[in-house]
């Protein structure tokens, strides 16, 4: 059993102050390397990394702490996530802004934006031995002695994955006074407003379907934030109407220019769609496969609770109606992490979140669903990874 | 011009009979598995009826015979569960039986083989293990097709030991009393090519049979990985055992009975009892003859379970209909292997990433073409 450092340092990472200067050049050096290499144009997600780690970007995060007293943590050990390639670099750089020593270890399954980034990371480590140090990427087998051996002498752990992953995981023992933060599997979903979808224009729908795509059917609907259920909102006469503009305009999107072949499922893909399709409608959750070439439609009647499981992702949609959002408070659990949505004001959806007690992380805008927030799952990553005084 | 498909000759109705008879008998199967098969219903619950073309008849992903219990007949009339051999760790495919349908696969079976061996039980060369059809009520595909080939043969030979090693003694006995009369031999691809051949080579054995017919079925993708061919198999057969005719089938557990036997030609042909649609993944519309997609098995046969129509994991080809060089009719076509897998992701990272999604071959009765 092998430990291997994606990015090998000779020197010995040392804690830093909150916001080094030392960690926001070298965020800026990877921005600029991600921004110019050709490999990561071919990958949305890298690209939008290479704009979160510009400067000012991150200053626009930062600046909100610098007022508070915040010192490091120590050492942090990250297990990154299966499904989103580059998510491991949001939190862990995060962790290195706060002053924290890190050490990530990738998902087996990690490939594609995964394997581009590390590449840039290595070439970063003759430039920047001291941050390189403090954000330590390795790939290793789950069970690695050293794995072991390290996480007993960690500060705080931080486990993104499966229910059974993170549980798995947990099983290692960390320090008394270590802190444990886990990001488990959740199910988001869109919610559209029919009168909208009604009278939208035609550049609007196009906007929003071109959104829908970005958010949903980037990482194959792997995500956690993207939508695997689309919940209409409104009358019920008018549902099929708006269903039916909808829907035209997500294929006339995915078949344009500007969405074809950005969201690309393969084969299997397609088939394990199907698959899970059928086989959802079999079990009696859902009724009714509608397929359309690169997404497959379903119609249920509330948010089951099986979903969770049992939707594989791969262009799924599972269409949902209510009357109203207060229909869905009942419906929520600890399990619902994103609603993304479309054709509401944001006031009347922050008003209705105030009355929803259990269940949604984050109500965002259809587009953003996959834009990464400081405050993930409900936790204050900066907070989470600092001590206050 | 025949009335019931089921009483035709394999090989002799031309499209223009055979599609309105097809037609009605999958929409007969339908109706059926809709009335008896709760899931199936759910399903498929709203159908425009009558099926004007082949393409309108709804097909399930063969995977949910691992995922579900599917079947249209009592509990108390399931008289045999067929399962293909899972790998370790993977569910397996679980096909229900009652006697009716287990006699109908039979009777269609024996049709299409005679096709090739003729009408005469011929001394039967098993390339296989006995203890490969030893379980009584759940047969994998290996034991099931084993069996079914069975009833075509007599002296029943098994060419392999239990631990797979070659009876050097059985086969050659075999020989000796039957090498100068038409002999038929039998195994899955793999077997017959890594413990047949390959090893007759190694005790450098060679049969010189006066006339041997070879039928061998499961898949060409371990012996790809191999790098061995259609060609280079055939070559091989030849030259270790003689003056012998060697066809490839596809067949799978869940459409057991109506294969698809390769010609002279290398050309999979559709018996009357079956037919075969290549669709395009995502759209699953279907694809005009000549263009590679997802190949859908129809057949006329699964009435105690619904599987007479499957979209399967194999890519493939429709060559031609009514028209091939061997002078058969039907549609014959080319498999293209599997669909490459691709890992499921989602959050199932940090534990399952050891595992792949699903091991590849899991249905050994699986073929491909030549």
């Amino acid at each position: 059993m092998t430990v291997e450092v994606v990015n090998p340092v000779s020197v010995q990472g040392q804690l830093a102050p909150f916001a080094d200067p030392q960690a926001i050049e070298y965020c800026k050096t990877l921005s600029q390397a991600l921004l110019q290499e050709p490999a990561a144009r071919e990958y949305s997600d890298l690209m939008a990394l290479g704009y979160w780690l510009r400067p000012a970007s991150l200053e626009r995060i930062l600046t909100p702490y610098r007022k508070l007293k915040l010192r490091p943590l120590g050492h942090v050990f990250h297990a990154a996530p299966g499904n989103v390639d580059s998510l491991f670099v949001y939190s862990g750089i995060l962790s290195v802004l706060c002053g924290n020593l890190n050490t990530i270890r990738l998902s087996n399954k990690a490939g594609g934006s995964a394997d581009v980034l590390c590449d840039l990371l290595q070439s970063l480590t003759a430039s920047h031995p001291d941050v390189s140090a403090r954000f330590q990427i390795i790939r290793s087998p789950r069970d690695a002695a050293e794995l072991i051996e390290l996480q007993q002498q960690v500060d705080g752990r931080v486990l993104w994955g499966s229910n059974e992953g993170i549980q798995a995981l947990r099983q290692r023992v960390i320090p008394a006074h270590a802190r444990e933060f886990t990001f488990a599997n959740k199910l988001s979903f869109a919610v559209l407003d029919i009168e909208a979808v009604i009278h939208a224009k035609p550049n609007e729908l196009a906007q929003l379907a071109s959104n829908f795509a970005r958010d949903n059917l980037t990482f194959a609907q792997q995500a956690c934030s993207s939508a695997k259920v689309v919940i209409w909102l409104g009358k019920p006469a008018k549902k099929a109407q708006a269903q039916q503009l909808f829907w035209q305009a997500l294929s006339t999107f995915l078949n344009t220019e500007q969405g074809q072949g950005k969201y690309p499922l393969t084969e299997s893909e397609h088939y394990r769609a199907l698959n899970n399709a059928q086989n959802l409608v079999m079990s009696g959750v859902v009724s009714q496969v509608q397929t359309s070439g690169g997404y497959i439609r379903l119609e249920g009647s509330h948010l089951h609770h099986s979903l969770l499981s049992a939707h594989q992702g791969c262009g799924i949609f599972v269409e949902l109606h209510i009357n109203e959002l207060s229909e869905l408070n009942s419906q929520l659990t600890p399990q619902h992490q994103t609603m993304s949505y479309w054709g509401m004001s944001e006031v009347d959806v922050n008003c209705w979140l105030s009355t929803c007690l259990v269940g949604i992380d984050r109500a965002v805008a259809i587009g953003t669903a996959l834009d990464f927030n400081v405050i993930w799952d409900g936790v204050d990553l900066i907070r989470a990874f600092s001590r206050e005084t | 011009m025949p009335t019931n498909l089921l009483d035709a000759s394999p090989y002799g109705v031309a499209a223009a009979d055979k599609t309105p008879l097809l037609l009605q008998g999958l929409q007969a199967l339908t109706q059926h598995h809709q009335q008896h098969c709760l899931p199936y219903q759910r399903l498929f619950a709203n159908q425009a009826l009558p099926y004007t073309q082949l393409s309108d008849v709804p097909f399930l992903t063969v995977p949910l015979f691992k995922q579900r219990q599917l079947t249209s007949i009592p509990e108390a009339d399931i008289s045999k569960v067929l399962t293909s051999s899972g790998t370790t760790g993977t569910v397996p495919s679980r096909i229900y039986l009652d006697a009716d349908t287990a006699k109908l696969q039979s009777r269609v079976l024996v049709k299409i083989m005679q096709e090739w061996l003729g009408k005469q039980r011929l001394p039967m060369l098993i390339w296989d293990s006995p203890s490969v059809i030893q379980s009584r009520d759940s047969f994998s595909a290996r034991g099931a097709g084993i069996q079914g080939l069975s009833f075509l043969g007599r002296h029943h030979t098994y060419a392999l030991n239990d631990d797979m090693s070659l009876n050097v003694p059985a086969i050659t006995d075999f020989f000796n009393c039957f090498g100068t009369e038409p002999v038929f031999m039998f195994g899955f691809t793999f077997m017959v090519w890594k413990f047949g051949l390959q090893a007759l080579k190694e005790h450098n054995l060679k049969l010189n049979f006066a006339n041997a017919v070879l039928i061998h079925s499961g898949g060409w993708k371990k012996l790809e990985d191999e790098a061995v061919s259609a060609r280079t198999f055939n070559a091989t057969a030849q030259e270790l055992l003689g003056q012998i005719r060697v066809h490839n089938f596809y067949g799978m557990v869940e459409q057991v009975g109506s294969i698809f036997v390769a010609c002279e030609e290398g050309h999979l042909h559709c018996p009357s009892y079956a037919d075969v649609l290549v669709r395009t993944p995502g759209s699953w519309q279907v694809m005009p003859t000549g263009e590679a997609g997802v190949l859908q098995v129809l057949s006329l046969l699964p009435k105690s379970y619904p599987g007479h129509s499957l979209l399967t994991e194999d890519r493939g080809r429709i060559l031609g209909e009514d028209n091939c060089a061997c002078g058969r009719k039907g549609k014959y076509f080319e498999v293209l292997g599997r669909m490459a897998k691709v890992e499921a992701r989602g959050c199932s990272d940090t534990f399952e990433d050891n595992k792949p999604f699903e091991n590849g071959d899991t249905l050994v009765n699986k073929g491909a073409g030549q």
